[in-house]
């Protein structure tokens, strides 16, 4: 299992520190409208981790979500994840407009027609086209799109699971986001539970990002991890020889 | 007169190909030498469903340029606004004014291409009456702290409408300059009417092509990418309404002629020239030029280098 964190809107600059404690991605909560620019900003100070974007769904056209999407995936060299919030919606809601997403981020002409939008409209006073292709294209071959929420299971898309109960939806990759205590002992029965649970890919919230590249990825990212690894005294860190000497 | 950059477009075009990652890590590049050599804004632009990528998401553009900059303001040029939501572009554009301390310019345009409308559901009919009830959203979250509103017309009743807000404006850049006076008369004429709102008269803007250099061949390579960048509007059909003193310059139907005349705006020279033609810019009310260098064919060594001409031979002087 692979842990990411979780981060608050206008904290994204704490993206840079799942980086340089090898976490695989970080999850950014921006205001509903908002979500790219936190995401653009999360690039801003990473290289490497996946910007993984909490998307609010239902309010805006998911052609324009598209759009921004596709723009910030191009922006981060095709790290973005997005996470689709349908609360709100409707199963029927949440599976139109999840889907209409997905769509509108592959490069193919795209035509809609579904309860909730029509793509294109088709309005007699335009002369337009019977189809469009969203641009540019993402830098991704596939944008990953999950879904979180009470109509999620009908997206047809992995779910990021609140708690273990949750069912497994289909598929190889399988989201989970949690509250950690902060208390070593019990995060690490947490975490591996989860893992337990087939999560794959899991965002804490609440962890000291020390105790989570010392202790609890390790403890996730094997079979009986030997805990004598973490358990040890680290390596005496490198110090400037240049500034000791002169001073 | 005050001084930005434009339009960058992120575009990969026919003629000049790249990756489109590339085209945003060159922006994030271009802007830092535009905030280090002194102007104060650079400006995006947006379009949908075009081949070439041209960005349709001008806020996370922004985000991305304001991010990686410290003190350059950063505009969209336009928003076309009818397309959205009007409170997720408030929402938006409050949490990115937050963000980067009020550095970011909102522009706002109706948008004109019917593929567009419809790709969104919106009828082009409609546009004006939405425009301004979206800037009734808007309004009254911009400020200093947050962000700045900006009106992209260009016609007369969108100036006005602008003006009557109490709104900058910026004027497209192939805009002859006898129709750029008359309608920054236009923006002023209807801020006063209006009771003068905010109490400050509203920048008068203009997009400006222009380009410093002594050198022939570059002169004519220069004109040669003005008149690139304008096919490329000719492709979006793109037209600018006649009025008493201008003909229709309609980009699609008579693409040359209309490139032509759009062309023939460019000011470009020698630094005392150009020194000189952007005094007569200023004479017709034109208190803010956004340096129209982002043309479509021009490498990316050449727009830093026009931009650092710009900064030390023209700013300064004309600062004197």
């Amino acid at each position: 299992m692979r842990i990411g964190i979780s981060i608050e809107g206008g904290r994204e600059a704490e993206a840079a520190a799942a980086e340089t404690h090898g976490l695989f991605g970080a999850l950014v909560s921006g205001v509903a409208g908002a979500e790219c620019n936190a995401g653009a900003y999360a690039a801003s100070v990473t290289t490497y981790v996946r910007i993984v974007v909490r998307l609010q769904m239902g309010g805006e056209n998911p052609v324009t979500l598209a759009e921004e999407i596709a723009v910030l995936d191009n922006i981060t060299n095709g790290r973005v994840v997005v996470v689709a919030d349908v609360s709100g919606l409707d199963a029927e809601a949440a599976a139109e407009d999840v889907g209409l997403l997905r769509r509108a981020l592959t490069p193919t002409p795209l035509r809609h027609e579904g309860q909730r939008w029509t793509v294109p409209a088709g309005l007699p006073e335009h002369r337009a086209t019977d189809s469009v292709i969203v641009t540019p294209p993402p830098a991704q071959i596939e944008v990953p799109v999950w879904a979180i929420g009470a109509s999620s299971a009908a997206c047809g898309v992995p779910v990021v699971r609140r708690a273990l109960r949750e069912p497994t939806t289909a598929g190889l990759v399988q989201p989970g986001l949690v509250e950690l205590s902060g208390e070593l002992a019990q995060d690490r029965e947490t975490v591996l539970a989860w893992a337990s649970a087939g999560v794959t890919h899991l965002f804490v919230q609440g962890a000291r990002l020390d105790d989570v590249s010392r202790f609890l990825q390790p403890e996730v990212g094997m079979v009986q991890f030997p805990r004598i690894v973490a358990n040890a005294a680290q390596p005496m860190p490198w110090k400037d020889l240049k500034r000791a000497s002169e001073a | 007169m005050r001084f930005g950059v434009g339009l960058w477009c992120l575009q990969s075009t026919s003629s000049r190909p790249r990756h489109h990652g590339r085209a945003y890590e060159e922006l994030v590049e271009d802007a830092r030498v535009a905030e280090g050599l002194g102007f104060e804004s650079l400006w995006l632009s947006e379009h949908h469903f075009f081949y070439d990528g041209y960005c349709p998401a001008v806020l996370t553009a922004a985000a991305h340029a304001l991010a990686n900059t410290t003190t350059l303001r950063v505009g969209t040029g336009m928003l076309l606004l009818p397309y959205q939501d009007a409170s997720r572009v408030a929402a938006a554009s409050v949490d990115l004014g937050n963000r980067c301390g009020g550095r970011f310019d909102l522009g706002v345009g109706l948008g004109y291409r019917d593929v567009e409308f419809d790709g969104k559901g919106i009828s082009r009919r409609t546009r004006a009456r939405k425009h301004e009830a979206s800037l009734d959203v808007l309004d009254p979250l911009a400020g200093q702290d947050t962000f700045t509103i900006w009106g992209g017309a260009q016609t007369e009743a969108g100036i006005r409408r602008a003006g009557a807000r109490g709104y900058g404006i910026v004027l497209s850049g192939a805009l002859p300059l006898p129709l750029a006076r008359s309608l920054v008369d236009a923006h002023r004429s209807a801020w006063e009417e209006a009771g003068r709102p905010g109490g400050t008269k509203p920048i008068a803007g203009a997009l400006r092509n222009i380009w410093v250099t002594d050198d022939a061949y570059e002169r004519e390579a220069v004109l040669d990418w003005v008149r690139a960048s304008y096919v490329l509007y000719a492709g979006l059909g793109w037209a600018v309404a006649a009025t008493d003193d201008n003909p229709l310059m309609d980009f699609a139907a008579s693409g040359n002629a209309a490139i032509a005349e759009a062309v023939a705006t460019t000011i470009i020279g020698p630094a005392g020239h150009v020194v000189d033609q952007m005094r007569e810019v200023a004479d017709a009310g034109i208190d803010y030029v956004v340096c129209r260098i982002a043309l479509e064919g021009a490498p990316q060594g050449a727009v830093h280098d026009v931009m650092r001409k710009l900064s030390e031979r023209v700013i300064a002087e004309m600062a004197q």
